[in-house]
C-alpha cells in the first residue's frame, strides 16, 4: 500500500474519507500507489500490451497482405483495443481482492476517491497500450490517416468512456465469484455505444481529410454519463 | 380474477383484429401482422428495463430486499420479452429482406440489450450473499439503465438502417392507418397488462422464497397468502 500504510488511520479520518474537499488528493494518492505498484511489477501493462500485439498480429495474418477497407480496418483496431482493455483493466480491483488489501483501501480512502484513482490508473494503462498498438496497426496494415487530429480526439474520448466503464464493472466484479471470466460478459454490452461510435469516427479519420467526426458527441456523452453514474453510486459500488 | 379473464379476452380480440380488422401496410404486405406483436414486446422490454432501473434505485435508497426481488423479476421478464422481440424481428427481417439476421443497427441494439439482461442475471448468479447480490445488481442495473438510451436511440442513427421508421417518425408524423393504429394500441396495452400480471405473480413467488430462506420477514398479508 506504499505510503498510505505508514499513516495512523481510522475509518473516515483520512483525506477523502469523509470530506469532499480532499477527494482529488486522495484519488491522486490511490493513483500514485497503483502506478508505483505497476512500475514495480509491470504486470498490467505487459500482459495487456502482449495480448493486444498478439491479437493484432493474428488479425493482420488473417487479413493477409492485401489489407482491407477502411470500415474493416477501423473495426479491427477497436476490437483489438476493446479485448485488450477488458483483459487488462479489470486487474485494478481484482488485485486488491487477491492481495487482501481491499479493506485497508476502503479504510484509508472514500469510495469516490478510490474509483477516481483507479479510473486514472486504467486510463494510463490504456493510453500506454495504445502508444504501442496504434503505430503497430499502422505499420502492419499499411494504413494512413487523412485526419490525425480527428483520430486523436476519437481515441482520447473513447478511452475516457471505455476505461470508466471497465473500472466500474471491475469494481463490481471484484466482489463476486469467478470475477475473471465475467468481465467480458458484463462489460461488452455496456460499451457497445463507445465501440460503435469509435469505429465510425475512426473510419472517417481514415477516409475524410480534415473532417471532424460528429461521433465525438456520442463519445463525450457516454464518458459523461458513466463518470456521473460512478460518482453518484460510488458509495454503493464499494460499500462492503 | 375477473381482470385476468378480461386480459385473455382482450388479447383474443387483438389477435383476431390483427388478421381481420386492420388493413395491410404499403410495402410491408403480410409482414404487417408482425407489427402487432413485435413492437409491443419490444416496448415491454423497455418497460421492464425502466422497472429494473426504478427498483434498483429504490433498493439502494431503502436497502429493502423486496425492491431487489422486484428488480430481479423485471430482469428475468425483460430477458424473456427481449428474446421474443429479437425472434419476431428476425422473422420480419426474413420476410422483408430475405435473411433472418443482417446486423441492422436496430437488430444490433436489441441483441445487445438482450446481452445486458443476460449479463445482469449472470452477475446475480455469481454472488451468494443476498445483500451483496442485491447491491451489486442494483448498481449494474442503474449503470445499464443510464447507458441503454445511447444504445437504443443514438447508436442506430450512426449507421444506415433498413428498419422502418418508428411509429412516430423523425418528422413527428404518425404514418399508420387509423384501424392499424387502434389494433396496435390495443396490443400495446394488452402486452403491458400481461407483463405486469406475470410480474406481480413472480414477485409474490420470489418473496415467499425469501421468507422461507429467512432473508425477509414479510408483511402479515404476504405471510397469510
Amino acid at each position: 500500500m506504499g505510503h498510505e500504510r505508514d499513516r495512523a488511520v481510522t475509518p473516515g479520518s483520512v483525506a477523502g474519507g469523509s470530506n469532499g474537499g480532499s477527494l482529488l488528493g486522495t484519488a491522486w494518492a490511490v493513483f500514485a500507489k497503483d502506478v508505483t505498484t505497476e512500475l514495480r511489477s509491470r504486470y498490467a501493462v505487459a500482459a495487456t500490451a502482449t495480448f493486444a500485439l498478439a491479437a493484432l498480429a493474428v488479425v493482420s495474418f488473417a487479413v493477409g497482405p492485401f489489407g482491407g477497407r477502411a470500415e474493416l480496418l477501423a473495426a479491427f483496431l477497436w476490437t483489438v483495443i476493446l479485448f485488450a482493455a477488458a483483459a487488462g483493466l479489470a486487474q485494478a480491483f481484482v488485485r486488491e481482492a487477491e492481495r487482501r488489501t481491499w479493506l485497508t483501501l476502503r479504510l484509508v480512502a472514500a469510495p469516490g476517491a478510490i474509483l477516481l484513482g483507479k479510473w486514472g490508473v486504467n486510463l494510463a494503462v490504456l493510453a500506454s497500450i495504445e502508444v504501442l498498438v496504434v503505430p503497430a496497426f499502422l505499420v502492419l496494415f499499411g494504413v494512413e490517416f487523412r485526419s490525425l487530429p480527428a483520430f486523436l480526439a476519437i481515441l482520447v474520448l473513447a478511452n475516457l468512456g471505455l476505461s470508466a466503464a471497465l473500472t466500474l464493472v471491475s469494481a463490481l466484479l471484484a466482489q463476486a465469484r469467478a470475477h475473471g471470466a465475467l468481465v467480458s460478459a458484463l462489460a461488452f454490452p455496456l460499451v457497445v455505444p463507445v465501440l460503435m461510435a469509435a469505429i465510425v469516427g475512426t473510419r472517417r479519420a481514415f477516409t475524410e481529410p480534415g473532417a471532424w467526426p460528429p461521433e465525438w458527441r456520442v463519445l463525450a456523452a457516454y464518458a459523461g454519463v458513466v463518470v456521473g453514474i460512478g460518482v453518484l453510486l460510488a458509495e454503493h459500488v464499494l460499500d462492503d | 380474477m375477473w381482470w385476468r379473464w378480461g386480459l385473455f379476452l382482450w388479447m383474443a380480440v387483438v389477435t383476431v383484429a390483427a388478421f381481420l380488422y386492420a388493413p395491410l401496410a404499403k410495402k410491408l404486405y403480410e409482414q404487417t401482422r408482425i407489427i402487432y406483436w413485435h413492437i409491443p414486446v419490444a416496448w415491454v422490454t423497455l418497460v421492464a428495463f425502466l422497472v429494473v432501473g426504478w427498483q434498483s434505485w429504490r433498493y439502494l435508497v431503502t436497502r429493502d430486499l423486496v425492491a431487489d426481488a422486484r428488480a430481479a423479476v423485471a430482469m428475468e421478464l425483460g430477458l424473456l420479452f427481449c428474446v421474443l422481440a429479437t425472434v419476431s424481428g428476425a422473422i420480419f427481417s426474413k420476410g422483408m429482406w430475405g435473411s433472418y439476421w443482417n446486423w441492422d443497427p436496430r437488430q444490433t441494439s436489441i441483441f445487445f440489450l438482450l446481452l445486458v439482461y443476460a449479463a445482469a442475471l449472470t452477475l446475480r448468479a455469481a454472488v451468494e450473499d443476498p445483500a451483496r447480490r442485491a447491491r451489486l445488481s442494483a448498481v449494474y442495473g442503474l449503470f445499464a439503465a443510464a447507458v441503454t438510451p445511447l444504445l437504443l436511440f443514438v447508436v442506430p442513427r450512426l449507421f444506415f438502417t433498413l428498419h422502418p421508421d418508428p411509429i412516430v417518425n423523425s418528422a413527428g408524423k404518425l404514418e399508420m392507418h387509423p384501424r392499424m393504429f387502434q389494433v396496435f394500441l390495443a396490443s400495446l396495452v394488452g402486452f403491458t397488462g400481461i407483463f405486469f400480471w406475470v410480474y406481480a405473480l413472480d414477485v409474490r413467488l420470489r418473496l415467499h422464497q425469501l421468507a422461507r430462506e429467512g432473508a425477509w420477514t414479510g408483511s402479515g398479508k404476504d405471510r397469510a397468502a
